[in-house]
C-alpha cells in the first residue's frame, strides 16, 4: 500500500491504496465516482477517459501511483457543482446522448479539444473523438454538439 | 386522435431527454455503477471448447485460493437449471454436455476481482472433447453430431416454408434471372455496457436485484424457473442500460448471480463481464447464408422469387426461431411478385450463440434480397431505383410472404424522395470526380420492417401515471430503456396530455415491485405499445383532474369548460385558476392513480402455415418503410471503401420527437455500416479469432459519415398516437446500399461480407479469380 | 500487488533497477498494461518512466534532431520541429492509435515493443535514426535497424533502456509519404504500411529514395531493388510498377485474421503506385 495525494476534482485528496490499482478502480470503486465507464479494459473504447492535467487519458491503463501530484478531472468535476459544462449543454441540447455510457468519456475529449482549440472543424472534432467509441449515436449529433459547445463558448465574454 | 394532442403542439418537435442530463454529468447509475459495503465478485468460468463431454470439474484448487468463498458447479443448482424464452435449452451452468465455447461450467464467488481472477484460472476441466458442427450445412447433414439429443428436430431449430403461386417452378419462364449466395457474418452488439448485475439476498428472504437488461418481468420468471424458486421472492430493476441491441433480450448474468446471492445472504454480489468474457459468451447476430434466385420479365416485372435464409443459430434458442420466423416474413422484401418459394431455417451448430440484435432477422433478409435486386437490375440494364419503384407492392397486394403491407404508399414516397435528391440525381458528376486511384458509385436499398410480437404473443402494456401529492406527476416506465430514449417519450406523451412542462414529472425505472410486466424493449414495438398506454392512463387523469377542479370552481362549471396550463386548471371564460397542488389534495390516492392496459393490433391474415410459425411471430400487423442511399469510393490501391455520403428516408408514421428519431436513424445506421464494411465476429471452428474490441471492429468517429435523415410521415389508423416502429428499421439499409455501390463500383457483386478490402480487392480482380 | 516506482531522473532510475533488477519497465503503459491484463503478473514490480526528466528530450542537434524516448507520439505530433522537418513521421504518428493512445504512449515504448505494426518503425527506417541505448555505464548508439532483431525482440539488453532516437535531418524539399492500411480509419492496428522518403533532384529526377514497409514480415521491411529502379528516373507509372513488382518479391507477410499474406503482398506494391499521385 502507498500513500498518494493529488488534485481530484479540484480538491486535494489524500489516501491509501496499492500502487498497482489501475486508476479507474481506484476512482469507481473505491472514490464512488462511478461517472468514469469501463467498457473494455484496454485502451480500445475510452469510456474510461479523464483529465490528468487536463489531459485527456484511459484509467484502465494507468496505476493509481501515477495519479501522485497530478490534477484529475472526472466527468464529476468537469463543470462545478449543479453546473454543466458548456459541453454537456450542448450534448443535452443536441441529441448526443442516447445510452450515455461514452457520454463522460467523451464530454471530456471534448472539453479538452475546446480548451486546446476554439474552433475545432468537424474533422477536427471527430479527429479529437477518435479513441472514444461510441454505440449507439453514429456520431453525428456529438460532433454537432461540440462545435455548438465551441460557438457558446466563443460567444462568452 | 384526442385533439389536444395536435391542438397547439407542433408534432415532432424537439422535446428533452429527461436522462440526458444526469447522464451527460456522469451522476445517472446504471447497473454496473452498484457496489457496496461488504461486496463479494461473482465470476464464471468459461469452458473453452465448442464441444465436449464434461465429467468433472475440479474445483479444490479454485476452493483453496486466499480470497475465494465458494465455487458452484451444476449440482449446486437448486431447480431444473435451464434457461431460455421459447424452448429452454440453456443450462445455467454445464451439467454434463458443453456445447460452445463461452459455456459456463461453474461459479466462483471472491472477496475481490483479484482473488476471483485467480479462482477462476485455478478451476479446470475433465473432458472428453466431441466432434463438432460448425457450419449449418454440416449440422444438417445426416448422421451430423446433434447439439440436443432430446430436440425433435434434431439441429433443426426450427423452419418456416411458404408457397405463393407456382412457386419456384416460375423461374423456368423467366427471361431473367438474378442469382447468388450471400454470406453475412455474425455481428456483436459491442454495446459499450457489457453484462451485469449486482444482487443481494434480504433477510426477509427477497432478492434484490439490479440488471442490465431490456426484460426484467420476464427475466424474474426465467430465473425463478432456473433455480425453483418463488418469482415473488424476486426484486428486480432495470436501470437505464448502457447499450442493449437486443443483446440484453434475455437472461445473462442473472440466474447466475442469483445463485451467488443465495450462496451469501446479505452480501451484495456483483458480477460484471469482461470485454472478453462478453464477446465469448455473448449472444450475437445470427451469421446467414442466404440463396436467392429472383425472375423477371423482359418489363422488368418481378415474376419469381426463390431464397433459401440459414441462420447459424448456435448451441442455444436464445429466440432463434423468431429470427427465422423475421426473416422469412422480410424475405421477399415489399414488392409484388406472384411466384414465391421461401424457406427460412435456424440451425443449431457449436458456434457462439446467435440472438437478438436490432432487426431480428431482418437486416439478412431484406439484404438478400435488395442485393439481388441489383444484380437482376444489372442483368436487365435496368436502373435500380426504377426497378424498385416499378415492382413496389400496392396498398391491395400481399407482400411476397403473403402479408398486407398497411402503409406500403409511404415507401413509394419514400423511393421518390431518393429520386429526386441530389446525390442521386447528380450522381454521374460526382462519380466522375473521382480523384486518381478512385471510383465512386453510390446503392440504395428499399426497407421495410414489420413492429411487435406477432399474431399470438400479446403485444401489450400496463402504463400506470400517479399524480403526486403536490400536483406534479411520476410516470413509471414500464419498458426499459435502452439507450433509445422511449421513457423521455413516455414523460413527453403524458406531458402533452396534462398540458405541464417536462420539470413537473418524475420518472421511474422499470422495478418488477412497481409496475406489471409490459413485456420487452424491443422489436421497435416500445414506443408504440406503451406509449399508446400511458396516452390512455393520461386522458384518464386528465379526466379526472377537470372534473375534480370544476367542483372546486362551483356547480355550474363543467369540466369541459376548463383546460390544463402549466401547475393548474384554468377556466378562460371566468378567468379562475385552480392550482393543480389544491386538486391532488381533494383526489383520494387511487383517484391519483391511473392504469390503462393497451393491447397493440394483430393480424391473422395471413393464417400462419403452421402454428409454430404463428407462435415465433408470423405474421404482423403495423410496418415501417425506408429508403436509403449510400455514396462510397473504393479505393483501387488498397480496396478500402469509404462511404462519403449517406441519405435515409423513412416513413415511421407520424414524427413524436424529431431529435429521438434522428437519434435511432443515425445509430442505426452507423451500426449497419459497421455490418457491411467491418463487423464480423468471426469464429472458425467455434473458436473466436476476434476476442477484444481490438480485433472485433466497429466504426469510429471518424468512419461515420455525415448522414442526411429525412422523415415522411405517413398516417397510420392503427394507433392513437399516429407514429410506428423505428427503432430497427435503421440497420436493414446499410449493407444492402453499401453492398450494391461497392458492386457499381467493383463492375461485380462480392458476395461475403464484411466488405473488408481483401474482399474489394478481390472483386477488382487483384487477387486471383473474382468471386 | 505490486510495487510501482516514479524516478524523476535517470539517478534514481539507475537506482530503482539495481534494487528490483526484475521489474518490468514502462512509460504509456499502452502495450505493457494491455499484456498484463491477459497474462497478470501481480508480484513483479513496476518502474514508470513518465517522468524521468532525460527522457523527454526533443531538439535540434547540429544535423539531427533528437527525440526522447519518452515523448508522448502527442508531444512529438505536436512540435513544430517533427511536424516541418519530419512530416513522415508526423504522418504515421497522426494514425497511430487514437489520441487518447498518443497521449499516453511513448516513442521508447513503440521501439522496444518491436512489433511488426508498430507505426513509427516505418518513417524511421526511411529516415535512417539511430536508438540511443543506455546503461549506468555507458550509452551508445545502433542504428534502428540492428535494434530491431524481431517481432517483439531488440537489441536491449537486461539493464539497458531506451534513452532516445537520433535522426539525421532529410534535405529540405523530399517528398515525405507514409501510409497505413488498417481495419478503419482510427485505431486501426496496421494491415500494411508504406514509409518513403523521396529525394529529388531539380529536374524532378528521383537522387535517393528510402523505402520501409510496416507488417509485411518479421521485421520492417526495406528493398534495396526497388529505391534503385526508381532512382535516376521520374516517380512515373512505369518506374513505380518496375518497384512494385520487386516490392512484392522482396516482402514476407504472415497470413492473420486481419488479412491475408496474398493481399498484404499485392498491396505492398500497390502503395508505391500512390507516388504518381500529385503529394
Ligand atoms: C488501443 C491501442 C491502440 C494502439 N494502436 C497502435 C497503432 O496504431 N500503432 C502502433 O504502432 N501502436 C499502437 N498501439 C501500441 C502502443 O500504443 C505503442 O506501441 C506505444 O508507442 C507504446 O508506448 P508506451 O509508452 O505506452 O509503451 P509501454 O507499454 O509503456 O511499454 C512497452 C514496452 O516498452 C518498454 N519500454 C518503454 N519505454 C522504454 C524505454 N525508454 N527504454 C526501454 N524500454 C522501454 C517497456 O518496458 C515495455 O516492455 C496501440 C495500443 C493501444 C492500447
Ligand atoms: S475502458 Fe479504458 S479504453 Fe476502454
Ligand atoms: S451513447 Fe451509447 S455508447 Fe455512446
Amino acid at each position: 500500500m502507498i500513500r498518494l495525494t493529488f488534485s481530484l476534482n479540484g480538491r486535494p485528496v489524500r489516501l491509501r491504496t496499492a500502487a498497482d490499482k489501475r486508476l479507474v478502480d481506484l476512482l469507481r470503486q473505491d472514490l464512488g465516482l462511478t461517472g468514469t465507464k469501463e467498457a473494455c479494459g484496454a485502451g480500445e473504447c475510452g469510456a474510461c477517459t479523464v483529465l490528468m492535467d487536463g489531459e485527456p487519458r484511459l484509467s484502465c491503463l494507468t496505476l493509481a501511483a501515477q495519479a501522485e501530484g497530478r490534477e484529475l478531472t472526472t466527468i464529476e468535476g468537469l463543470a462545478p457543482a449543479g453546473e454543466l459544462h458548456p459541453v454537456q449543454r450542448a450534448f443535452v441540447e443536441r441529441g448526443a446522448v442516447q445510452c450515455g455510457f461514452c457520454t463522460p468519456g467523451m464530454a471530456l475529449s471534448a472539453a479538452a479539444l475546446l480548451a486546446r482549440n476554439p474552433s475545432p472543424s468537424a474533422q477536427e472534432t471527430r479527429q479529437a473523438l477518435a479513441g472514444n467509441l461510441c454505440r449507439c449515436t453514429g456520431y453525428q449529433k456529438i460532433v454537432e454538439a461540440i462545435q455548438a459547445a465551441a460557438a457558446a463558448l466563443e460567444a462568452e465574454p | 386522435m384526442s385533439d389536444h394532442i395536435s391542438a397547439g403542439h407542433a408534432p415532432g418537435r424537439t422535446f428533452p431527454r429527461q436522462d440526458a442530463p444526469s447522464k451527460a454529468l456522469g451522476a445517472e447509475k446504471y447497473a454496473v455503477d452498484h457496489y457496496g459495503e461488504g461486496l463479494l465478485w461473482a465470476g464464471v468460468k468459461r469452458a473453452g471448447v465448442p464441444h465436449a463431454k464434461l465429467r468433472s470439474v475440479r474445483v479444490e484448487a479454485a476452493r483453496r485460493e486466499p480470497g475465494v468463498l465458494a465455487v458452484l458447479t451444476a449440482g449446486d443448482v437448486p431447480g431444473p437449471n435451464r434457461q431460455g424464452v421459447v424452448r429452454d435449452d440453456q443450462p445455467v451452468l454445464v451439467e454434463d454436455k458443453i456445447r460452445h465455447c463461452g459455456d459456463g461450467v461453474a461459479l466462483v464467488v471472491a472477496e475481490s476481482r483479484e482473488a476471483l481472477a485467480r479462482g477462476l484460472a485455478a478451476i479446470s476441466l475433465d473432458i472428453t472433447e466431441l466432434p463438432g458442427v460448425f457450419d449449418p450445412e454440416e449440422a444438417l447433414a445426416p448422421g451430423a453430431p446433434l447439439l440436443h439429443e432430446d430436440h425433435p428436430g434434431g439441429n433443426l431449430l426450427l423452419e418456416g416454408r411458404l408457397q405463393k403461386g407456382r412457386g419456384a417452378a416460375a423461374l423456368a419462364d423467366c427471361p431473367f434471372v438474378a442469382e447468388a449466395v450471400w454470406e453475412l457474418p455474425r455481428q456483436e452488439h459491442a454495446y459499450l455496457e457489457t453484462e451485469n448485475g449486482w444482487a443481494r439476498l434480504d433477510e426477509s428472504g427477497a432478492i434484490q436485484v439490479i440488471v442490465s437488461t431490456q426484460t426484467p418481468h420476464r427475466d424474474r420468471l426465467e430465473v425463478a424457473r432456473a433455480l425453483a424458486l418463488d418469482p415473488a421472492r424476486i426484486h428486480l430493476r432495470a436501470p437505464y442500460c448502457g447499450g442493449a441491441f437486443g443483446g440484453k433480450d434475455g437472461v445473462t448474468v442473472q440466474s447466475l448471480l442469483v445463485l451467488a446471492a443465495m450462496a451469501f445472504p446479505g452480501r451484495p454480489i456483483k458480477m460484471w463481464w469482461s470485454r472478453e468474457e462478453s464477446m465469448i459468451a455473448g449472444a450475437k447476430r445470427h451469421p446467414a447464408r442466404l440463396h436467392y434466385r429472383l425472375g423477371a420479365d423482359r418489363e422488368g416485372r418481378l415474376k419469381a422469387l426463390a431464397a433459401r435464409l440459414v441462420y447459424d443459430t448456435g448451441p442455444y434458442d436464445h429466440l432463434g426461431g423468431v429470427v427465422a420466423a423475421l426473416g422469412l416474413e422480410h424475405a421477399g422484401g415489399p414488392y409484388r411478385i406472384p411466384h414465391v418459394e421461401l424457406l427460412s431455417q435456424a440451425v443449431y451448430t457449436n458456434n457462439p450463440i446467435g440472438g437478438p440484435f436490432r432487426g431480428f432477422g431482418v437486416p439478412q433478409a431484406l439484404a438478400g434480397m435488395e442485393l439481388t435486386m441489383d444484380l437482376l437490375a444489372g442483368k436487365l440494364g435496368m436502373d435500380p431505383l426504377e426497378l424498385r419503384q416499378r415492382n413496389l407492392a400496392g396498398p391491395a397486394d400481399a407482400s411476397p410472404a403473403g402479408v398486407k403491407l398497411a402503409g406500403v404508399e409511404g415507401l413509394r414516397g419514400c423511393l421518390d424522395a431518393l429520386a429526386g435528391h441530389d446525390l442521386w440525381r447528380k450522381r454521374a458528376a460526382w462519380q466522375s470526380q473521382a480523384g486518381p486511384h478512385k471510383r465512386r458509385a453510390v446503392g440504395l436499398s428499399a426497407l421495410l420492417h414489420a413492429m411487435g410480437y406477432g399474431p399470438v404473443i400479446p403485444d401489450e402494456a400496463r402504463a400506470r401515471l400517479v399524480m403526486l401529492a403536490d400536483g406534479r406527476f411520476r410516470v413509471y416506465s414500464g419498458v426499459v430503456d435502452m439507450g433509445q430514449g422511449n421513457a423521455s417519450t413516455f414523460v413527453q406523451i403524458a406531458a402533452e396530455v396534462l398540458e405541464q412542462p417536462a420539470h413537473c414529472f418524475e420518472l421511474r425505472q422499470p422495478d418488477t415491485d412497481e409496475v406489471m410486466s409490459s413485456g420487452s424493449s424491443s422489436a421497435s414495438r416500445t414506443t408504440y405499445t406503451y406509449g399508446n398506454a400511458i396516452l390512455a392512463a393520461a386522458q384518464i387523469l386528465r379526466a379526472r383532474i377537470l372534473r375534480e377542479a370544476a367542483a372546486i370552481l362551483g356547480p355550474r362549471v363543467k369540466p369541459g369548460d376548463l383546460r390544463l396550463a402549466p401547475g393548474e386548471a384554468v377556466h378562460p371564460g371566468l378567468d379562475a385558476k385552480v392550482p393543480l397542488r389544491q386538486v391532488a389534495e381533494r383526489l383520494s390516492v387511487e383517484r391519483r392513480e391511473a392504469e390503462y392496459h393497451y393491447v397493440a393490433p394483430t393480424t391473422q391474415e395471413p393464417k400462419a402455415p403452421d402454428q409454430t410459425l404463428a407462435l415465433h411471430g408470423f405474421p404482423h400487423a403495423v410496418y415501417s418503410y425506408a429508403a436509403h442511399l449510400a455514396a462510397v469510393e473504393v479505393d483501387e490501391l488498397t480496396g478500402k471503401v469509404e462511404v462519403l455520403g449517406y441519405v435515409a428516408v423513412s416513413d415511421c408514421g407520424r414524427v413524436l420527437n424529431a431529435q429521438l428519431l434522428e437519434q435511432q436513424m443515425q445509430g442505426a445506421i452507423i451500426q449497419g455500416l459497421g455490418y457491411a464494411l467491418f463487423e464480423d465476429f468471426a469464429a472458425p471452428r467455434g473458436r473466436s479469432l476476434t476476442p477484444d474490441l481490438a480485433t472485433y471492429i466497429i466504426p469510429s468517429s471518424l468512419d461515420a459519415p455525415a448522414m442526411e435523415n429525412i422523415f415522411l410521415q405517413s398516417k397510420d389508423a392503427s394507433s392513437p398516437l399516429g407514429m410506428r416502429g423505428a427503432g430497427e428499421i435503421g440497420i436493414n439499409g446499410p449493407l444492402p446500399a453499401i453492398g450494391n455501390a461497392v458492386a457499381r463500383a467493383c463492375g461485380i457483386a462480392p458476395r461475403r461480407f464484411p466488405l473488408t478490402p481483401e474482399r474489394v480487392l478481390t472483386a477488382l480482380g487483384q487477387l486471383g479469380d473474382r468471386p | 500487488m505490486s510495487r510501482v516506482a516514479l524516478p524523476r531522473d535517470l539517478g534514481e532510475l539507475w537506482q530503482e533497477m539495481d534494487r528490483a533488477p526484475q521489474a518490468m519497465l514502462y512509460a504509456g503503459g499502452t502495450d505493457l498494461l494491455v499484456r498484463r491484463r491477459s497474462r497478470p503478473q501481480p508480484e513483479s514490480p513496476l518502474i514508470c518512466l513518465e517522468r524521468v526528466e532525460e527522457l523527454k528530450r526533443l531538439e535540434l542537434r547540429g544535423d539531427q534532431i533528437y527525440l526522447g524516448a519518452g515523448c508522448t507520439h502527442s508531444r512529438l505530433l505536436a512540435s513544430d520541429l517533427v511536424r516541418q522537418r519530419l512530416p513522415i513521421l508526423a504522418r504515421a504518428l497522426a494514425v497511430l492509435g487514437s489520441p487518447l493512445v498518443r497521449n499516453m504512449g511513448t516513442l521508447g515504448g513503440n521501439l522496444a515493443t518491436a512489433s511488426p505494426a508498430g507505426d513509427t518503425l516505418p518513417p524511421l527506417y526511411a529516415l535512417g535514426a539511430w536508438v540511443e541505448l543506455a546503461s549506468p555505464c555507458r550509452v551508445k548508439r545502433l542504428p534502428l535497424c540492428d535494434f530491431i532483431l524481431g517481432p517483439g525482440r531488440t537489441a536491449l539488453r537486461p539493464g539497458e533502456i531506451i534513452l532516445g532516437v537520433a535522426v539525421p535531418v532529410p534535405l529540405q524539399g523530399a517528398r515525405h509519404h507514409f501510409e497505413k492500411v488498417g481495419q478503419r480509419a482510427a485505431l486501426a492496428i496496421s494491415i500494411a504500411s508504406l514509409a518513403a522518403l523521396i529525394e529529388t533532384e531539380a529536374s524532378g529526377l528521383v537522387r535517393r529514395a528510402h523505402l520501409a514497409w510496416g507488417s509485411l514480415g518479421p521485421r520492417v521491411v526495406t528493398c534495396p531493388a526497388a529505391e534503385q529502379a526508381l532512382e535516376g528516373g521520374g516517380l512515373n507509372r512505369e518506374s513505380l510498377s518496375r518497384a512494385a513488382r520487386l516490392a512484392r518479391e522482396a516482402v514476407s507477410p504472415i497470413d492473420d485474421q486481419r488479412a491475408s499474406a496474398a493481399y498484404r503482398r499485392r498491396v505492398a506494391g500497390n502503395l508505391l503506385l500512390r507516388l504518381a499521385d500529385p503529394a
